[in-house]
């Protein structure tokens, strides 16, 4: 999970959230290298004093800061698309978790099997554990077995909210009426923090997400024991 | 399936895992027939409301025409278990009872 | 009449009141609906729609002093006059531009709600080749004697101008009254499902459309009949035409895609 002062991405727990980190690194490169660029050439044309009067057009120059700016906006297109199409992939999912976002919690259902329902409220400071985290922890955690494909079925009740773990790369709106898909598959066992993403009321802030990652048993052990 | 069959079935798998074999997730699928609502290339994006809506609406169409008891039908309820909120197959429940659902069965 | 003698050909118009009253009624207007949503009382939004017309009955007579009598339409000005009634209907197009939006968003891919039908379940639509074609063929029918009273104007033929802007009203009417005959054998609401908000809104405002224009060929009647128009010089009934063509031809797409295809 994010800590204090920490500014990058949390550590992936996800092979999409691995290579959502890879695209943001290969954008940086690309960035910096036109950061630079420009800033000499800013500096280069600001210090000297050379003067053409006579130059009202070039048309070589033009042409090469026209198809260059494309040329490298491609290389950032491409795999932008590849990822964008790899994060709506659903690949065979194992289980399904719908979440509903309601003001100011969200509440889970597991229908593939055995039947739970749960909602998910956040821990409050007073009743929090020494060892819990202030504005994050919440009382019923989404068990999910890791390894294991994941779809999530995203909606709300009332208001627009957004289902959002970073660490395993996922985020997606939750619209009232809307059922929205998205995937993942958690490559290590842990607990995985995220916040609802939409302004969605006075609580908006104070209705965490807790992903529990397990192992099979233990997931098909906690899931027993919330059927009748 | 019914949460009956499924609690057989998981507490067989728990046996399994209390001997120390610890079945993967496919493993756990191919035991318990542990199985989720799959890809419908019908509903290839995001927005899947119409995937539950459709399955939805495909089983009572499908146990009107083929009567309760033909099982092929609990396929559909089977991944309209899974994909609908709860609370949305309560509410057409009780549309379909008092005749207010919006689609013919 | 300092302003009005230039040695120009523009019209620099004299002080008038209704500017203001205008704007003080439209206040009005909109103060007097919060007052009869809240309290249940028209007092305020009656005397402001009262206000209203007077200023509009007012503001138009000046005008019609102004060109008719005054001849401050210039050719410089008509052409003004021309562009600003263009830009108009432009705006007015855009305007049924968004409900046949609202319509084909709701319509070409219809929502879980309404049982991803169109019409919805349960909605009985009205049929197409009774009285929406009867109203299509009344309002084709005007658009061809509203032209032929442009003719009859043109060639200063003061009986067949009358004879067919009258003809061409009293289409206009029998237009509106066979919609209001059928909104009220209407077996639906605009509170049934999106399609009774989409139909209601869109017909509903181009039902307004029609009797602002049948106003509009109503007033033009009149001056017709006081010998205001020459048959160079009648550039309010032209205005009044375009606008009856656009009302016409927003009709056409309501029928072939409101009443037809969607019903």
């Amino acid at each position: 999970m994010a800590t204090w002062t920490y500014l990058g991405f949390q550590d992936s727990a996800s092979p999409l959230m691995e290579q959502l980190i890879f695209f943001h690194d290969h954008i940086m490169v690309v960035l910096i290298m036109i950061i630079t660029f420009v800033g000499y050439m800013m500096a280069s044309i600001l210090t000297n004093s050379f003067i053409n009067r006579y130059m009202l057009e070039h048309q070589t120059i033009e042409l090469i800061w026209t198809a260059l700016p494309a040329v490298i906006l491609v290389f950032i297109a491409l795999p932008s698309l590849r990822l964008l199409y790899l994060l709506d992939e659903v690949n065979n999912p194992s289980v399904t978790l719908k979440t509903v976002g309601h003001q100011w919690y969200w509440s889970y259902e597991y229908s593939d099997f055995l039947d739970a329902e749960f909602d998910s409220y956040m821990t409050p400071t007073n009743e929090l554990e020494s060892s819990g985290f202030r504005l994050l922890d919440v009382d019923n955690r989404t068990v999910l077995p890791m390894n294991t494909q994941i779809r999530v079925v995203i909606t709300a009740a009332d208001v627009i909210h957004s289902w959002t773990v970073p660490a395993l790369g996922v985020k997606a709106d939750a619209i009232p009426g809307r059922l929205n898909q998205s995937s993942f598959m958690m490559s290590r066992p842990g607990l995985f923090y995220g916040q609802c993403s939409e302004i969605c009321g006075a609580n908006h802030s104070f209705m965490p997400i807790v992903v529990e990652s397990v192992n099979t048993n233990s997931f098909l052990n906690w899931i027993s024991s919330y059927s009748d | 399936m019914n949460a009956e069959s499924g609690g057989t079935q998981l507490l067989l798998l728990l046996l399994l895992a209390r001997k120390g074999e610890v079945p993967t997730m496919s493993e756990a699928i191919m035991s318990s027939q542990m199985e989720t609502a799959p890809f419908d290339p019908r509903f290839p994006n995001q927005n899947q409301t119409k995937y539950c809506y459709q399955s939805y609406v495909d089983f009572h169409r499908c146990q009107k025409l083929k009567g309760e008891e033909y099982e092929p039908c609990q396929y559909f309820k089977k991944v309209f278990r899974s994909v609908c909120p709860n609370a949305w197959v309560e509410k057409w429940d009780e549309q379909l009872e008092n005749g207010s659902f919006p689609s013919k069965i | 009449m300092t302003s009005s003698h230039g040695f120009h050909p523009y019209h620099l118009v004299d002080m008038s009141p209704w500017p203001l009253t205008g704007s003080i009624s439209a206040m009005m207007l909109t103060t007097g609906l919060i007052k009869w949503f809240h309290q249940y009382n028209m007092n305020l939004l009656i005397l402001s729609i009262f206000a209203i017309l007077l200023t509009m009955y007012q503001w138009w007579r000046d005008i019609t002093r102004e060109g008719t009598f005054q001849g401050l339409h210039t050719s410089v000005v008509i052409k003004g006059l021309r562009w600003g009634m263009i830009l108009f209907i432009a705006s007015e197009v855009l305007f049924f531009f968004s409900f046949f939006w609202a319509f084909f968003h709701s319509s070409l891919a219809p929502t879980i709600e309404i049982g991803m039908n169109w019409p919805p379940y349960g909605i009985q639509p009205f049929n197409p080749f009774q009285i929406p074609l009867l109203n299509t063929t009344i309002l084709l029918s005007s658009g061809a004697t509203v032209t032929w009273a442009h003719h009859a104007i043109m060639e200063a033929n003061h009986t067949q101008a009358i004879q067919s802007l009258g003809l061409t009203i009293l289409l206009g009417f029998y237009f509106t009254l066979l919609q209001a005959f059928e909104y009220i054998e209407a077996p639906f609401t605009i509170a049934d499902s999106v399609f009774g908000s989409t139909f209601f809104v869109a017909t509903g405002f181009h039902g307004l459309h029609v009797i602002i224009g049948t106003s509009f060929l109503l007033i033009c009647f009149l001056r017709m009949f006081f010998c205001h128009f020459s048959s160079n010089h009648h550039v309010g009934f032209e205005a009044a035409a375009w606008y009856w063509h656009f009302v016409d031809v927003v009709w056409l797409f309501l029928y072939v895609f409101i009443y037809w295809w969607g019903g």
